[in-house]
């Protein structure tokens, strides 16, 4: 029947709807769907009589299962989707490993895998995924030229670790390899990503907090706490030593065995000195341990310094800016790969489903956890003045915030910690990965384990 | 031999002496000592329920740990409405189900496996280490296996076939082991009794082995629905596109976890206490009527 | 019509064989050849015969630590599971003379376990941690001035929680052998004058040897083979030896993670079948 690309500025009905910025008209999808399949079969020709209801019917029976980590692959925006485009969705959690495991051994089980840069380039090695036309993602353009470039104002984006652009192009839909350059052919759409750093008490720990070194200070012994994934923790590690100035790591994201080796050490020695209270598994663990004031400093998710706010605890997400070639976000992107299996009409819904992720209201939803959109233009759209001013431009929130279920998070007045984004994501010094010794620094993170 | 006599009397002095048996009257010192112990036992068990109970009341802004948050009913209703992450109740109700099917299976098979092995049968040996084999695989890595042959052969994996597969080769090891042990109980004679009597081999077995083994099969079912309930390392990679209970849990931790866990604690636990009383009731029902009626008689 | 009586075994058998076979058998020979390939690091396996995987398994100071954590837990497990879940069944059985009462006690017991595991894993932190229930009320009462830190994150709470959910493990087997035992014998033991600890050591234990064999396989081979739980509840301090091959997995790095699945399943078939040698069950049943 032939693609139907339909103008994608209609908006999705929201419940969320600010008048303010003139967003009322409550135009769905559907219709407009029907209205211009309508108009497209008229200009196609007569085998496409009553294409509209045929469209529509079909697309009902469509279900895209969209499998990733609870943090981005989030059920309300899986039903806020399925409500605009008309066909199910279905999101499925797993832990990171589980996930990529999943996609790799059951690629049949599978419509939309969601993919950090690093599982990208393994999902494309084992030939699970099919590359994204990138003249068929709307927003294309108007994505943050980090991730199709590589670059922002001009200013190159460090490539420690696997980077989203890195991980993004292909040569040809059914390459294998990662293509460094801009093709045609994508690997993944990215969906939403962050700068990671250390969350601390500001009132126990009396000052601020821009050195990743201070998580190793003597100062805070038995009152710091590190993460237990191996492949984040251990770049973490490398953060806090080149900050202390112990070492300078030809590239975080993939040490050699002598680097893993200083770095595994170095961690067994402080652990041993009682450096850390814990290494935390679960993200609540991490959010307890910093409200209980039973550690002060902490390798922290974003979404967790806002949990201990919520409890009317001091937390700041420290600002890392890269200084002396030291320091830095450790930054993270997941994007949504298309498995290889998908083909016709559910390929169609498919391409439909992450467009409709860049027109805005999941850029919305996301930003409420202090994680950003690929496409601020269109989250734009979605979230309040004031909201994007706290949330994006670092500026201090000229109302209350609230968190992304309306609980009322932060107060007017205060600042995002980091300043605006442009701040954080340019000081991103290394990107979550999979390292080529990975196997060799397993082993020796188990051994920081049993010590 | 006038000493026999009086070595038993003494004898049955130093018994009365030193303690009554439990039988006899009143109770002995250890009675308390293990009713002290026992309820020590309950209490330890119910503590983080005690704490799971009182938290599930807090209100929207609740997390996970004490201090609470306010009083309400929030959580239980975000729980059968599903408001906040994750999709609790869909987990849920494939976990029951599951569980289920697996409990009655279990109690099946283990049954059947364990009357195989009342006789040497050629190859007996082998079921049997096969079956220990089955029970100390690592489950994370069996999964992956499972999942890869599904995906070679092209069934779907899904929560009513890989992972009922999976979990079965979990719990039947279990449920055959305990039936080992109740079996070894079951004085053949009473077969034999029936046997003589004229009872055919489905008679026999329907009318005097399972009654006899009844508690057995209850524990074989226990065993069954909590491993199952339970069971997260086999049915990680053998769930398919929907996950059950611990599946789903264990995904929303790296992300804010929801009271609403702590909301589904509680009505679990009502749920059973509400089945348990049911069916004590009706056991003491049953048992009045049946001493009525041999009184009426 | 009579069935030949292996024809009959095997009948009654053809069921767990329909289970274990594709469920157990199957994938442990995928696994096995999977430990002999090697893997270019992306989770792709090269079909070869290499016992590298094997040997650095094996001659790993690693593994044996991972294994020393393991086992350390197991042990302590297996000893508290065992003085607990005895002395439960003991009184359940030889104690509690209304049978309605001891099943009403028994079932008050297994209702925490309609609470999925991980949600009791998640509430202990509410019952152990610095602001916790315990360490509020001991504060309260003036036992202690500062809130007690190795109750949470530690060894200490790995083992609390392991023996909480696998005591019953231990009861359900002994409180089936020791129900079983002929109570005449007990009082006629009573009767000639024998102590209640030789009365213990000379016909209660011996006569629920095969429970607690039971109860130590399903405990040995719980702990053995669980990974999450002494992840979470020691905060990190404490690996273990599927905690390893975990991770191994979320690499994708499956030949060396196989190698350690097998190696551990023989280990821990060859401790079962030590218990079995000093207990054995199957002789019980057969004839």
């Amino acid at each position: 029947m032939g693609n139907i690309m339909l103008d994608d500025s209609s908006k999705p009905s929201n419940r969320r709807a600010r008048t303010e910025s003139g967003k009322g008209r409550a135009l769905s999808r559907r219709s407009f769907m029907k209205a211009g399949a309508a108009i497209a079969g008229a200009a196609i020709g007569s085998e496409v009589i009553g294409a509209p209801t045929i469209w529509a019917q079909e697309i009902k029976d469509i279900e895209l299962r969209h499998v990733g980590v609870s943090y981005s692959v989030v059920k309300a925006i899986g039903d806020q989707a399925a409500k605009d485009l008309g066909f199910k969705v279905t999101m499925q959690n797993l832990d990171t490993s589980a996930a990529i495991n999943r996609f790799i051994t059951q690629p049949n089980s599978v419509d939309i895998a969601d993919l950090e840069g690093w599982q990208a380039k393994l999902a494309a090695k084992r030939g699970v995924i099919q590359g994204i036309e990138a003249k068929k993602i709307k927003e294309f353009d108007n994505f943050l030229p980090i991730f199709t470039k590589g670059e922002l104002d001009g200013h190159k984006i460090p490539r420690q670790g696997i980077s989203p652009y890195e991980a993004l192009y292909i040569e040809k839909p059914d390459s294998t390899e990662l293509h460094d350059g801009v093709t045609d052919w994508l690997t993944n759409v990215p969906q939403v990503y962050n700068a990671d750093s250390l969350g601390y008490r500001p009132d126990l720990v009396g000052h601020t907090v821009t050195e990743w070194k201070e998580l190793i200070d003597p100062k805070f012994k038995g009152k710091a706490a590190i993460l237990d994934v191996p492949a984040i923790g251990i770049m973490d590690a490398a953060l806090c030593f080149e900050s202390a100035g112990l070492i300078k790591y030809g590239n975080k994201g993939n040490m050699t065995k002598k680097e893993i080796d200083f770095t595994c050490d170095k961690l067994i020695e402080l652990k041993k000195d009682g450096q850390f209270r814990a290494t935390w598994t679960t993200f609540d663990q991490s959010v307890e341990l910093m409200a209980a004031g039973e550690v002060v400093i902490e390798s922290m998710w974003s979404p967790a310094v806002a949990a201990v706010r919520v409890k009317q605890i001091p937390c700041t997400y420290a600002a890392m800016n890269i200084k002396d070639g030291k320091e830095g976000y450790r930054g993270w992107c997941n994007g949504m790969g298309l498995m290889k299996h998908l083909t016709g009409k559910k390929l169609e819904a498919a391409y439909e489903y992450m467009n409709w992720y860049m027109s805005g209201w999941q850029g919305a939803f996301v930003s409420r956890y202090g994680y950003y959109s690929p496409v601020p233009s269109t989250a734009q759209k979605f979230m309040t003045p004031a909201e994007y001013a706290f949330w994006y431009e670092g500026k201090p929130a000229p109302e209350p915030v609230t968190d992304p279920y309306g609980v009322p998070m932060e107060k007017a007045g205060t600042v995002r910690d980091g300043g605006s984004f442009v701040e954080r994501v340019t000081n991103i010094s290394c990107w979550n990965t999979l390292m080529d010794e990975a196997a060799y620094m397993n082993k020796r993170w188990n051994d920081f384990k049993v010590a | 031999m006038s000493a026999a006599p009086q070595m038993l009397a003494s004898a049955r002095a130093r018994a009365k002496r030193r303690a009554i048996a439990p039988s006899r009257g009143g109770r002995p010192w250890t009675f308390y000592v293990l009713a002290a112990l026992f309820t020590f036992y309950v209490v330890a068990l119910y503590g983080p329920m005690i704490c799971i109970y009182i938290l599930s009341f807090q209100d929207v802004r609740g997390g996970l740990v004490f201090p609470m948050k306010g009083l309400s009913l929030h959580w239980f209703v975000d729980l059968f409405t599903q408001v906040r992450t994750g999709d609790v109740k869909g987990a849920f109700d494939r976990s029951i189900k599951l569980a289920i099917l697996v409990t009655a299976i279990t109690v099946v098979v283990s049954f059947m496996a364990a009357m195989a092995f009342r006789r040497r049968f050629p190859g007996d040996n082998i079921v049997f280490a096969m079956m220990i084999g089955s029970l100390v695989a690592p489950g994370l890595v069996l999964g992956i296996g499972v999942g890869l042959l599904f995906n070679a052969i092209g069934i779907d994996t899904s929560w009513y076939g890989s992972a009922l597969g999976a979990q079965l080769s979990w719990t039947l090891p279990f449920g055959v082991l305990v039936m080992f042990a109740v079996m070894s109980r079951f004085d053949p004679a009473w077969e034999e009794a029936a046997r003589d009597l004229g009872a055919t081999a489905w008679q026999r077995i329907r009318l005097v082995i399972i009654p006899v083994l009844a508690p057995g099969l209850v524990a074989v079912a226990l065993f069954g629905f909590t491993l199952s309930y339970d069971e997260f390392a086999r049915t990680l990679q053998t769930a398919g596109p929907q996950n059950t209970l611990p599946l789903e849990i264990w995904s929303m931790t790296l992300n804010v976890t929801s009271p609403s866990l702590y909301a589904l604690g509680t009505v679990t636990t009502i749920i059973s206490f509400v089945i348990i009383g049911a069916a004590l009731g009706t056991i003491v029902l049953i048992q009045k009527r049946r001493g009525a009626r041999a009184r009426a008689h | 019509m009579t069935l030949s009586r292996p024809l009959v075994s095997w009948l009654y058998v053809s069921p767990l064989m329909l289970v274990l076979i594709p469920f157990f058998v199957l994938p442990i020979l995928v696994v096995l050849v999977a430990s002999v390939f090697e893997t270019d690091g992306f989770g792709s396996l090269i079909p070869t015969f290499t016992l590298a995987n094997y040997a650095n398994v094996l001659t790993s100071g690693l593994t044996f630590n991972l294994y020393f954590e393991t086992v350390k837990f197991t042990v302590l497990t297996w000893f508290f599971t065992l003085i607990l879940g005895f002395f439960v069944a003991y009184f359940l059985v030889f104690h509690v003379r209304n049978q309605l009462l001891a099943i009403g006690l028994f079932l008050i017991c297994t209702v925490p376990f309609w609470t999925s595991n991980i949600i009791r894993m998640i509430s202990w932190i509410p019952l152990l941690g610095k602001e916790g229930l315990i360490n509020s009320a001991l504060l309260h009462l003036g036992f202690i001035h500062e809130p007690l830190g190795f109750l949470l994150y530690s060894s200490f709470a790995v083992v609390v929680a392991y023996v909480h959910q696998l005591t019953i493990f231990m009861v359900v087997p002994i409180f089936n052998s020791m129900a079983r035992i002929d109570k005449r014998v007990v009082e006629a033991a009573f009767d000639v004058g024998a102590s209640r600890f030789d009365i213990m050591r000379l016909i209660i234990v011996p006569l629920s040897k095969s429970g607690i064999a039971l109860g130590s396989i399903f405990v040995v081979s719980i702990v053995m083979g669980d990974f999450f739980v002494t992840k979470v509840m020691s905060g990190g301090g404490s690996a273990s030896v599927v905690g390893a091959f975990y991770e191994d997995i979320s690499v994708l790095q499956y030949p060396s993670a196989a190698a350690s699945a097998v190696v551990l399943t023989l280990v821990l078939m060859a401790t079962i079948s030590l218990i079995l040698r000093t207990v054995d069950i199957r002789k019980e049943i057969t004839r």
